[in-house]
Order: C-alpha cells, then sequence, then structure tokens
C-alpha cells in the first residue's frame, strides 16, 4: 500500500472508531501508531508516539488552558453573571422582548471573562431563564436564547477553542483573541435583531401571554455601577492586560484567575471545599483538552508523513471544486460533524486534514480560524449532541423542560450563526481588521 | 456527560465490596490527581509573581517560562489516570451507550476491547519515555541559562513516566471489572 492510502485508511478508521465510542484521543494515538508502523515500522512510529507526548504540551503557552478554564469556573460560581444580566435588565427594560435582549448582552460582557461556553450556560441558565419565565416568556424560547448566546463564551475572548486553533494553526494566539472580538459582537446583533424580529413576527414562539404584569427588580443607577464594577476590574485585567501589552495570554489567564478568586473569597462565595473541587474540575477538563492535543499532534504528524494532505489539496486546488468549494465544503462537513462530536475534538480531528489545504490556497490563517470556531460552535447547538443544550438542561433540573424545546428554541439562533458565518466569510475585514492591525 | 456510564460503575462498586488492593490502589491514583490539582494553583501563583516582579522590580523572574511549560505536562500526566477513571475522557455515545444498554455483555466486551487497544498505547508511551528519561539523563538536560538558573529536565520527565504508567494501570483495572460484567451477565 503507499502511504497516501495508508493514511486514507487511517482517517477512516478513526471516523469509525470515534462512532463506536472509543475515546477520540485513543483513536488518534492509535490509528496513528498503526498507520506510522505500516508507512515506516515500529521503532519509528514508537519513538514519534513518545516524543509527542513528551514535547508537545511542554509550552508555557498550554498553561493558559487550566488558568481561563479556572477563572471561567471561579466567576460561574460567585455570582458576576447574575449581576451583569441585572445591569442589562435595568437597561434594556423599556425594550420590546428586552430580557431576550438583556440575555444575549449580558452573555457577550460575560464572554469576555470566561472562555468556555459550559460557564456561560450553567450561569445564565439560572439567572436568566427563571426571569424570563416570570415576565411570561416561553421556556422554549428562554432556554434558547441563554443556549444560543452561550456560544459568544468562545467567541469573545479569552477563549478556549481560539487557543486550540491558534495552537494547531501556529498563529498567535493574541491576534486569534483580536479576531474575535469583531465577529462576536456582529453575532451579538444578530441573536439581538433575530430576537426582536421573532417578538414581532411570531409572538406565541416568544411569549406566554402578552401582557406582563410583573414587575422588574427595581434597582438604582448606584446599585448598577456596584454590580458592574467586579467584572468591569476583570475585563480591565484580562482585555486591558492583553491588548495593552502588559500581559501575554498566559499571564492574562494567571492575572484573571486570581483576580476572579479575589471576587469571590470578597462575595464568600468560596469556602475551601468549593474551592478545591474547582481545582479538581478544572484539572479534568485541563487534561482531557490537552490529552486530545497530545493525540492529535501525533495524528498531524502522522498525515504529513503520509502524504494525505498534499494529495487533498491538490485535488481540491488543481480541479474543479477550487478554493471557494473546499472553504464550503469543509465548513458544512463541520457543521455535520457538529451534530455529533464536541468542538474541540472537530478541531482537533479537522485541522491536521485541513489545514495545509488551507495554506496551499492561501487562506488567511486568521479569518479561516474564525469561520472554524463559528461552524464548530453550531454544533453546540444543534441535535443529537448540542453540549450547551444538554449543559442547560442539567442546570435547570426541571422534568418539565424537554430538551427537544431548548434545541427547538435555539434554532433561530443557529439561523443567525449561518448568516452570520456568510457575512464573516464575505467579509473577511470583520475578523481580520483588528487582528492585523 | 457519561453519567450512565458513570452510574453503572458506581453500581458495580456499591454490589461488590472493594477488595484493599483496589482502595490502595485508588489511593494512589487520587493522591497523584491532588498533587497536579495542587500544581494548578503552584502554576497562577507563579505566574502573578513574575508579572508583579515585572511590574515593580523591572525584571523578569527566571525561569518562570519554562517551569510554566514543564508544570503543564506534569499537570496532565499526573491526572491522567483519575480523568481517565472519572470517565471524562471525550468520546461519543450514540452508539455505545444504546448498544450496551440492549446487550449489556457485548457492550462490556466492546469497553474492555477500547481498554486494552488505550492500555497498550499508553503503555507505549511510558515505555518510549523511557528511553527519553535515560537520554535526558545521561546528557544531564536542562531548561534555564547556565549561570541564572537552571533546573534539570529528568525529574519531570519521571513524573511523565509514572503518570502515563499509572494511567495504563488504570485502564488494566477497567479492563479486569468490564470482563467481570461481560462474564457475569446482567448489569
Amino acid at each position: 500500500m503507499s502511504p497516501v492510502e495508508i493514511g486514507t485508511m487511517a482517517i477512516g478508521a478513526l471516523v469509525l472508531l470515534i462512532y463506536l465510542g472509543m475515546p477520540i484521543g485513543i483513536g488518534m494515538l492509535s490509528v496513528s501508531f498503526a498507520a506510522t508502523t505500516l508507512i515506516r515500522n515500529d521503532t519509528v512510529a514508537l519513538r514519534m508516539m513518545s516524543q509527542v507526548a513528551n514535547d508537545s504540551l511542554e509550552e508555557y503557552l498550554f498553561a493558559v488552558v487550566p488558568l481561563f478554564v479556572l477563572m471561567g469556573l471561579l466567576v460561574t460560581i460567585s455570582g458576576v453573571g447574575r449581576d451583569t444580566f441585572d445591569v442589562f435588565q435595568r437597561l434594556l427594560r423599556r425594550v420590546t422582548a428586552g430580557l431576550g435582549i438583556a440575555t444575549v448582552f449580558a452573555n457577550a460582557i460575560f464572554a469576555s471573562i470566561t472562555g468556555i461556553s459550559i460557564a456561560s450556560a450553567t450561569v445564565f441558565s439560572r439567572v436568566a431563564v427563571p426571569e424570563m419565565t416570570r415576565h411570561g416568556y416561553t421556556k422554549k424560547f428562554a432556554t434558547g436564547v441563554v443556549a444560543g448566546s452561550s456560544v459568544l463564551g468562545m467567541l469573545i475572548p479569552p477563549s478556549l477553542l481560539m487557543i486550540v486553533y491558534a495552537v494547531l494553526a501556529e498563529q498567535s494566539v493574541g491576534r486569534m483573541f483580536l479576531a474575535g472580538v469583531g465577529p462576536g459582537i456582529l453575532l451579538s446583533l444578530l441573536f439581538a435583531a433575530t430576537i426582536l424580529i421573532l417578538a414581532r413576527t411570531h409572538s406565541d414562539f416568544v411569549f406566554d401571554s402578552t401582557v406582563d404584569t410583573e414587575s422588574h427588580p427595581d434597582i438604582t443607577l448606584l446599585d448598577v455601577a456596584r454590580k458592574a464594577a467586579p467584572i468591569g476590574a476583570l475585563m480591565g485585567v484580562v482585555l486591558g492586560g492583553l491588548y495593552g501589552g502588559f500581559l501575554n495570554p498566559t499571564e492574562a489567564g494567571a492575572a484573571g484567575a486570581f483576580g476572579a478568586l479575589v471576587i469571590a473569597i470578597m462575595r464568600r462565595s468560596l469556602d475551601r471545599k468549593t474551592f478545591w473541587n474547582l481545582l479538581v474540575e478544572t484539572g479534568q477538563i485541563t487534561v482531557s483538552v490537552l490529552f486530545l492535543i497530545l493525540a492529535a499532534t501525533f495524528f498531524s504528524r502522522m498525515l504529513a508523513l503520509s502524504g494525505v494532505p498534499r494529495e487533498l489539496a491538490e485535488f481540491f486546488l488543481s480541479g474543479s471544486i477550487g478554493t471557494f468549494g473546499f472553504l464550503l465544503l469543509y465548513l458544512l462537513l463541520i457543521i455535520a460533524l457538529g451534530c455529533l462530536i464536541d468542538s474541540i475534538s472537530i478541531m482537533l480531528i479537522m485541522l491536521p486534514i485541513a489545514l495545509p489545504i488551507a495554506i496551499s490556497a492561501d487562506f488567511d490563517l486568521i479569518w479561516f480560524g474564525v469561520l472554524t470556531v463559528v461552524a464548530v460552535e453550531m454544533g453546540l447547538l444543534t441535535p443529537p449532541f448540542g453540549l450547551s443544550v444538554y449543559t442547560i438542561k442539567s442546570a435547570m433540573d426541571d422534568p418539565d423542560l424537554k430538551v427537544g424545546d431548548i434545541f427547538r428554541g435555539a434554532l433561530p439562533f443557529v439561523g443567525a450563526m449561518l448568516v452570520a458565518l456568510i457575512i464573516i466569510a464575505a467579509f473577511p475585514g470583520i475578523a481580520t481588521w483588528l487582528a492585523r492591525l | 456527560m457519561s453519567d450512565t456510564t458513570k452510574d453503572k460503575g458506581a453500581a458495580a462498586i456499591a454490589r461488590r465490596p472493594e477488595s484493599r488492593i483496589e482502595q490502595v490502589w485508588h489511593m494512589i491514583v487520587e493522591g497523584l490527581a491532588a498533587v497536579g490539582t495542587v500544581l494548578i494553583g503552584v502554576l497562577m501563583v507563579i505566574i502573578c509573581a513574575d508579572i508583579i516582579a515585572r511590574n515593580t522590580m523591572g525584571a523578569s523572574l527566571p525561569l518562570i517560562s519554562e517551569a510554566g511549560a514543564l508544570l503543564v505536562v506534569m499537570i496532565v500526566a499526573l491526572q491522567l489516570a483519575a480523568t481517565i477513571r472519572a470517565n471524562r475522557l471525550a468520546r461519543t455515545e450514540f452508539f455505545i451507550v444504546p448498544f450496551t444498554t440492549r446487550n449489556p455483555r457485548a457492550g462490556a466486551l466492546l469497553s474492555a476491547i477500547f481498554d486494552l487497544v488505550a492500555m497498550l498505547m499508553l503503555g507505549l508511551i511510558a515505555w518510549g519515555t523511557l528511553r527519553v528519561l535515560e537520554k535526558d539523563y545521561n546528557a544531564a538536560e536542562f531548561i534555564g541559562i547556565v549561570g541564572i538558573a537552571t533546573l534539570p529536565t529528568w525529574p519531570a520527565r519521571v513524573l511523565i513516566l509514572i503518570g502515563f504508567t499509572v494511567a495504563a494501570a488504570e485502564f488494566l483495572v477497567r479492563i479486569i471489572s468490564a470482563i467481570r460484567r461481560a462474564l457475569g451477565g446482567q448489569t
């Protein structure tokens, strides 16, 4: 067999193993080991694999993963999310479907201090959904808004997905973070527009009763300032430090985690046991992400050895499909995979194959990364494996709430994301302008 | 995410009291993970200390970025076994979970096969790390700058070796319990 045939079979075998339920990292390690053994021999395969295990994670940059995860978990328990929501609720109380829009913008702000979507989904399903249902919104819509806007967490910096992409594509994390700002704002505006349109045209989708008699909590402007202070301070540390050039991404993560810790302690929302549990949780998320990165590094070296990406690049770029055909196919494939696998796994499986093609096609890799992240995130909302939706379901702990309802509620927002994807594809400047400044 | 498998594991443990060896084994796995957990805190603290040092004294602390990099690898290696034990490795469940519900024995067998592959891969990595360790030790590989501050890399390699070995052994434990389920039937 030629190396290209072996590489192609390895990809096929990987897809089958993942479908059967083998842990994805183990699947990537084993097919890569087998394929490298077939292409070269077992000594080379063993050396490559242990080299990857020892070297691939030994990067200062990867320290960013546990730090931002810890920060995300700390702000989740410290009530910062609730405060953000309160502030926007106060500001938007005269607007049609104002609570829905408040959820979107509160999420956008909250996203700028957390890099994981599950954090946003957990916080806002507990904070925003009860408030919206109290004001006569349907549960389907309320949970749909929370699910939809939770994807902002991974788009607006800091973002775990951006970090993973930056590592695989050898782009600067700081630039990838900057590249998420424009698309994040675009997506927030599209979500807000979606809510307004739905409230006008399909009011039974949004509201149970059109007359909202419930009172809004009366908070004074002083309260608003007080509630906005902690999140403002955290944003200042993380984003200010990052963009002001005082901190590199890893340091921004450390400073942010420390700041979040201080806020949590000051609010007395943290005892010793909770803190330890948060650290354990941080460790497990970190390990599952970094183990996947380790496995994907070996997978991509094996692919490079097999020459599959080169052949694919030739096939796509010299054939009748062309660069935009490739882009379209790639994005569709990611969206389809999003129905089945979790976000980070998709990126780690697809990017080793697709990046070499994107490079030969002369794509701007920052723009390509933003498109990838938005497409991957649609998977958080699509059945059957919509992680955000399941997070909301388990955070709500409401037996009447059906998973199917949340998926239906989130559907309009999937549509909005598709629109955002097309706009960003057509106007790369939205993503690249700030990053290339 | 993998509540079903976790519940099953819990049920299996509840039915059969843990033997002494199993208890000791769990203590080892959890103990290593606890060290890794503490290291996350250490990582945050040393990086914050570096930021403060740079902004007040105008000079970075030595070795921070090198030590940070090694800490990340150590955190992963130390917590790998506990993560496996907690069923937190990313996987899809739309085939194996319904399949196991319908055919508990065949499902357990399939899990045992996956765990066997996993054990082989992690075992091979541990085996390969032995060679890296030997090389680092003999060549006295170090990180940092000569004359200012240096750290040898081999102790970190030892931790990586231990981490992957324990993780491979954790898969062996899972294989044994999966085979028990496959033979013993009705779970």
